[in-house]
């Protein structure tokens, strides 16, 4: 799939703005505060119909504006399709093909979109918090079920929660009510668990050789999922819940004394090891960056899988990060099949017959224009 | 506040009512000055007449003018099944289809421990003591599906259950008259989910 054209109306710096692109790779180029990171979060807005920058979506609005506006066409299993997504302060809209899509898990999936910019190094040395974000962002995408199922499990969580810190100050707490919750909470976190289990045997197995490449062979990677329960990537759904079940009777009133709930998906993280040692905490800053760029790889390799299609690409300000050895090994991956979007500030010491062939856009203050 | 005092106190007002904001209060507040006196004064009665005269049933928790309310009193009516039902605008709901014959429970609101709702605060401890007293052999939880609307049922249904009285759960799934391809995946796997025998 490939996005040809993108409109911006008060977007961020963008007045009204609106490009065609190419549809294999198109290279941004510009000083820094001009719009080139602002044209990437428009493509990932589009695709998730939030920024991966902010959570307010009120900051994509431009200064002093009622509203601000993304359009693109996205070509898909051979059609184009219009996609929008509007702010206002009475909040947000999405449209695929003009029908507002009043759900989000419906939207989301119209656009596959995969970045890979500087803060992704997180993924690896970052909170388990941004793990699970990963995990949730990237099965969310081709699964749009699996966000229901995460934004039931958040809400009954918040309300065991709260729950739990009444019945820590009670006398005699009633468990009546926190039985319900367990059980709810339970339906959902056996779902979660059981499709982020298949999530990870997919993400390793493109991960796996895609590592080995880029270390010319001196790298394995491992990925293990942390549990927060005794639960394994060879159970399924009906022993996970049993487990998931079982340990919340057991620690019940542990859970009362502390006022909160102390395991399921919302605790979990996942384990990255290159040659048996962990790279989180005993990796080098090269053997971390080489994971985080093996993973979104991978995650290319994996939406195909999926969807059929590759999705699009979205290099932040990392190509120039990268060496030559690595520069090439990831743009001959991407050569004539995925629609890729390379910001930088300049393409000197970018050296590669792939740039040389790209379309080349240059950004001003807001404005991006075509060099040839 | 540039308008004389009493329209402004009417704006006030007219702000207090849901889905009505400070410019819609206003253009309902010059409208009522418009308006004849007869239908002004008439409607300021109704509207005190409203809070004045109905209460809630004794028995049912249903919004009603005289206590026990028409439907609880309604000797037609199958006192052995109860549909357990949030609001009271979910009675209306329901009347509206003619073919439930059962009569209600009214909760007024859903178990929710994080906006402090807890079971005391609904009509919950009402409809035990009502399935004490009352012949019931039937109980429909009509809660919303949503999370607050399925805990208020599950807890209500482990409350019931050792009494032997039958519990239901009202399905949830495709709209009547709608067509598969349009429904969303959430919804078809919920209507998969509740799928019978035939």
């Amino acid at each position: 799939m490939y996005i040809e054209e993108i409109q911006l109306t008060n977007y961020r710096n963008y007045d009204h703005f609106s490009v065609s692109f190419d549809q294999s790779i198109n290279v941004i180029i510009g000083e820094n505060a001009q719009g080139k990171t602002n044209m990437m979060e428009a493509i990932y807005v589009l695709a998730f119909t939030k920024s991966h920058r902010t959570p307010r979506d009120k900051e994509l609005i431009k200064w002093d504006r009622e509203y601000g506006k993304i359009e693109g066409r996205v070509f898909r299993r051979n059609q184009s399709f219009p996609l929008e997504v509007v702010f206002s302060n009475k909040g947000k809209k999405a449209k695929f093909n003009h029908v507002e899509q009043k759900r989000l898990s419906e939207y989301i999936g119209a656009i596959n979109v995969v970045m890979f910019a500087p803060e992704d190094l997180n993924l690896v040395k970052g909170s388990p918090q941004e793990r699970r974000k990963f995990i949730d962002m990237e099965i969310g995408q081709t699964q749009p079920i699996y966000i229901y199922h995460l934004g039931q499990y958040q809400r009954i969580l918040k309300e065991r929660n709260a729950l739990l810190k009444d019945l820590q100050r009670s006398q005699e707490p009633d468990p009546t009510m926190l039985r319900v919750y367990t059980d709810q909470l339970v339906e959902h976190a056996s779902i979660l668990l059981e499709r982020r289990f298949i999530f990870l045997q997919k993400l390793r197995k493109w991960a796996q050789p895609i590592h080995e490449g880029i270390s010319r062979g001196h790298e394995t990677l491992n990925i293990d999922y942390d549990a927060s329960v005794n639960v394994s990537e060879d159970m399924d759904s009906e022993k996970i819940r049993l487990e998931l079940q079982n340990h919340f009777e057991r620690f019940e009133s542990k859970e009362i004394e502390r006022g909160t709930t102390l395991v399921g998906p919302h605790r979990d993280d996942l384990l990255f090891y290159v040659n048996g040692k962990n790279v989180q905490t005993f990796g080098s800053q090269g053997q971390q960056r080489t994971t985080a760029l093996s993973l979104k790889l991978a995650e290319i390799e994996l939406i195909y899988e999926e969807v059929g299609e590759y999705p699009i690409l979205l290099l932040d300000d990392v190509l120039s990060e990268l060496d030559d050895y690595r520069q090439s090994h990831l743009l001959n991956t991407i050569q004539g099949k995925v629609q890729t979007f390379v910001t930088t500030t300049s393409v000197d010491g970018i050296d590669h017959e792939t740039i040389s062939k790209a379309e080349i856009f240059t950004v001003h203050n807001g404005q991006l224009t075509e060099e040839r | 506040m540039y308008y004389p005092e009493p329209i402004s106190k009417l704006v006030d007002s007219f702000t207090k009512l849901p889905g009505i904001g400070p410019k819609t209060a206003v253009r309902l507040a010059f409208f009522v000055l418009n308006m004849k006196e007869d239908d002004v004064l008439d409607f300021a009665k109704n509207l005190a007449n409203a809070k004045r005269e109905l209460t809630h049933c004794s028995v049912c928790g249903h919004i009603t003018d005289k206590d026990p309310c028409r439907i609880c009193e309604d000797q037609e009516r199958d006192g052995t099944v109860i549909c357990v039902v949030q609001d009271p605008k979910d009675v209306i709901a329901m009347e509206k289809m003619k073919d439930y014959q059962g009569k209600y429970h009214v909760l007024h609101g859903a178990i929710s421990p994080m906006d402090g709702i807890g079971p005391e605060d609904i009509n919950v401890p009402s409809l035990i003591e009502r399935l004490k007293d009352e012949e019931v052999e039937e109980l429909i939880l009509a809660t919303n599906p949503n999370v607050e609307g399925e805990a208020t049922a599950m807890y209500i249904s482990r409350l019931v259950k050792p009494s032997g009285i039958k519990i239901s759960r009202i399905a949830h799934g495709l709209p009547v008259g709608g067509d598969l391809e349009y429904a969303d995946e959430v919804t078809l796997s919920k209507a998969l989910e509740g799928r019978r025998d035939l």
